[in-house]
């Protein structure tokens, strides 16, 4: 066979392989969304998204108060993180410069690579000590499970904004402040938003901080002071639980829980999207 | 560091040259034809005409130079003396053909009274020194030298119009002689006006500064 | 003829290089000026020292005069942020905001300073791009992305939203250098309408741009000021022998 043929032959059977690896490493993705849909799906019905979560014994029951739970968790958390992380990103892009930049990125470097179960003790033991077991610890822990990656984030994306695109501004007579908040941060708006995205996604299923901080509820959101339900722990509970029904909870809401992350996905895709040609 | 340029200006420069010594042979040619009553008309006018070839060769290549090349500064000054000089080149060439044709119409300086023959050689000689002069100043664009263009041009018109008070003076019969030889100063001071204008175009080719040397 | 620039002494330092060394010259008004030289000359480090955007560079230093209308730009209490706001400037490469149309782009920095009414933004932007030459061009789709348009189109765009804001003065840094021939060509003729307005300074190294839309010309080497004259005289005589050899090409 001339060159040109065996190199036709290595060219194909090449792309056949990076198919067949693409398709095994998409394997664990769909598999696990098909059997959380499998199994979840016949537990979703109207009870189960309305009714609180059902005790020792009782029939039916439903994850109501544990998505509100989680909503709850998840927002106070991203109120205290994301303005945080935005801010911090926003420095570290504008302002490297500054001698104080390079410890920060090292710093925030290391804390999105802390164990989470770390990071629920520190809010043990900073919040729960002050306040009790209580949604509030739960959100300060997430906060800060998803600082570092919002922060990370929006410094890439902002470093992503060409230079040229903040001289022309500053040409034209706007104060630096304002360039970096007007000009660069909506052409980072993107990149920002997956960060955002990103994080709100990690910490969604997120489990041990909330289980030494918050720990298993079984009401409706009864004060800041008070733990909430919460979907993961729900899994957890449930599935170990010897109960059937109870164990149909855990997968419908493993299913609940994975249809949330996916619609913040597609919420946040929407709302950025290009709006000129 | 040679230029794109470069080329085309020592194509040029060539061509001026070639004209310059070729002037130079046409109008010695026809002086000596003159001063010693032979015929050189067919010569001088075939060597007259490759001159107005040349001159437009000369002018196409430097237009060549600026349209492709759009120069400026010394460059560009070149272009536009060279351009200016082939002309004058070419007037050498025309007064040499007119010269030959008054030789070939009333005969030489052979058959005049010796005032009037000397008069004439020593302004041809004079004029022939001045064309050279011309030629040589270009080749090195030597400024100085062509600045001496401006005392001989003097003594040139001195002589000029010194032989026409003579003339006046002596008042001889009007014949071949008197005419040819008034038409013969006449050319040789209007060559000699040349040559001027040939140093002037060196002068400012070199320092850019526009000057007169008459 | 009054000058609006007078620049004094003027020094520039990146950290530690001497980038510009001693400049003084006089700008006139309503006049196009060049500023020439070869690569790393200082001419577009020149151009952003009047408008004080080469100190926004970290490490990048200043020292002589500027002056503005009669008053040092350079001067403790003055606000370099409103000096920006007088003189509009083009860039290399067209800079459009990517994520704004058209109509956006030319209005950016009015919005930014405050102005909010509908009527006001409108007409600034139909008469700037008229300006720009690019009204006819785009009149009827402002709400087209900035980015979609040609580079001849988009640089024309920048200097739209240049002259929005007003300025008494437009600096380009070698407005023409990404475009083609024909885009050029179009910039070129802008360049000398505006100059009946405006005072506006280019720097370019492209020595024929320089004699074609000038009419005073700079030639800057290794940070110094070598010549400085109308541009007829300098592209037909120069005085140094320096300029000579550079505008005559013969730097190797």
């Amino acid at each position: 066979m001339d060159n040109y043929s065996v190199r036709k032959v290595i060219d194909r059977s090449m792309r056949i392989f990076a198919y067949l690896a693409l398709i095994v490493a998409l394997i664990p993705l769909f598999s696990i969304i098909g059997e959380v849909l499998l199994k979840g799906a016949s537990s979703v019905n109207i009870n189960f998204l309305t009714q609180p979560s059902p005790t020792v014994g009782e029939a039916g029951g439903g994850v109501a108060n544990a998505i509100q739970g989680t909503l709850i968790t998840v927002g106070l958390a991203s109120l205290i993180g994301v303005p945080l992380g935005i801010i911090s990103g926003i420095f570290l892009s504008e302002y490297s410069e500054a001698k104080i930049s390079s410890p920060i990125r090292f710093f925030n470097d290391v804390l999105s690579g802390f164990p989470s179960i770390v990071v629920g003790i520190f809010g043990y033991a900073l919040i729960v000590r002050a306040v009790g077991f209580s949604v509030t610890a739960a959100a300060f822990a997430l906060a800060i499970l998803m600082l570092p990656i919002v922060t990370r984030t929006t410094e890439e994306a902002m470093k992503l904004v060409p230079a040229t695109v903040r001289e022309a501004a500053i040409a034209l007579g706007v104060p630096r402040w304002k360039t970096i908040v007007t000009v660069v941060l909506s052409g980072a708006k993107k990149g920002i938003s997956t960060g955002i995205l990103l994080a709100v996604a990690r910490i969604a299923g997120e489990s041990a901080p909330i289980l030494v901080t918050m720990g298993y509820w079984r009401w409706w959101f009864a004060g800041l002071n008070q733990p909430v339900a919460s979907l993961t722990l729900n899994i957890y509970i449930f599935a170990i639980s010897p109960f059937e029904n109870w164990q149909a909870l855990a997968w419908g809401s493993a299913l609940v829980l994975v249809m949330l992350i996916l619609g913040i996905n597609i919420i946040v895709r929407v709302a950025t999207r290009e709006k000129y040609k | 560091m040679s230029r794109l340029i470069d080329i085309g200006l020592e194509q040029l420069a060539s061509v001026v040259f070639r004209m310059g010594e070729m002037a130079y042979k046409t109008v010695s040619l026809s002086l000596d034809s003159y001063i010693e009553g032979t015929n050189a008309l067919p010569q001088i006018q075939e060597m007259s005409e490759t001159l107005i070839v040349m001159a437009d060769e000369a002018e196409d290549k430097a237009f060549e130079l600026i349209a492709r090349f759009q120069p400026v500064a010394s460059d560009l000054r070149i272009l536009k003396s060279y351009m200016k000089i082939t002309y004058d080149f070419e007037r050498y060439g025309r007064y040499a053909f007119d010269v030959s044709q008054v030789q070939r119409a009333s005969g030489g300086l052979e058959q005049c009274e010796s005032w009037i023959s000397e008069s004439i050689r020593e302004m041809s000689e004079k004029v022939l020194s001045m064309v050279h002069t011309s030629i040589a100043s270009l080749k090195s664009h030597d400024v100085e030298l062509a600045r001496t263009l401006s005392e001989t041009e003097n003594q040139v018109d001195g002589m000029y119009f010194r032989y026409l008070d003579r003339l006046v003076e002596k008042a001889p019969a009007t014949n071949k002689c008197t005419i040819s030889s008034v038409l013969v100063a006449r050319y040789l001071e209007r060559i000699a006006d040349h040559a001027t204008y040939v140093g002037e175009s060196i002068i400012y080719l070199a320092t850019g500064e526009k000057v007169t040397l008459r | 003829m009054s000058y609006k620039f007078e620049i004094e002494n003027l020094n520039a330092w990146f950290g530690s290089k001497h980038v510009l060394k001693n400049i003084s010259m006089k700008i006139r008004e309503k006049a196009v000026t060049a500023i020439i030289g070869p690569s790393g000359c200082g001419k577009t480090t020149l151009i952003r020292c009047i408008n004080r955007m080469h100190e926004i560079v970290p490490g990048a230093r200043v020292s002589g005069k500027v002056l503005f209308n009669g008053i040092d730009i350079y001067a403790e209490d003055v606000d370099p942020v409103q000096i920006r706001r007088k003189m509009g400037m083009v860039f290399q490469k067209p800079n459009p905001f990517p994520m704004m149309s058209i109509y956006d782009n030319v209005a950016a920095g009015l919005k930014l300073n405050g102005v909010r009414d509908r009527k006001r933004l409108s007409e600034v932007v139909e008469r700037s791009l008229e300006m720009a030459i690019l009204w006819d061009e785009v009149k009827d789709d402002l709400n087209k992305s900035g980015v979609s348009l040609s580079g001849g189109q988009q640089q024309r765009l920048c200097i739209a939203r240049a002259l929005a804001v007003e300025p008494e003065v437009m600096l380009m840094d070698e407005p023409a250098s990404a475009l083609d021939p024909i885009a050029t060509a179009k910039l070129e003729v802008l360049i000398r309408m505006l100059a009946k307005d405006y005072t506006v300074v280019i720097v370019t190294h492209n020595m024929q741009q320089a004699a074609r839309v000038a009419d005073f010309t700079a030639f800057l080497y290794l940070g110094e000021l070598i010549e400085y004259g109308p541009t007829k005289a300098l592209f037909e005589n120069p005085e140094n022998e320096l300029t000579e050899k550079y505008i005559t090409g013969q730097f190797g």
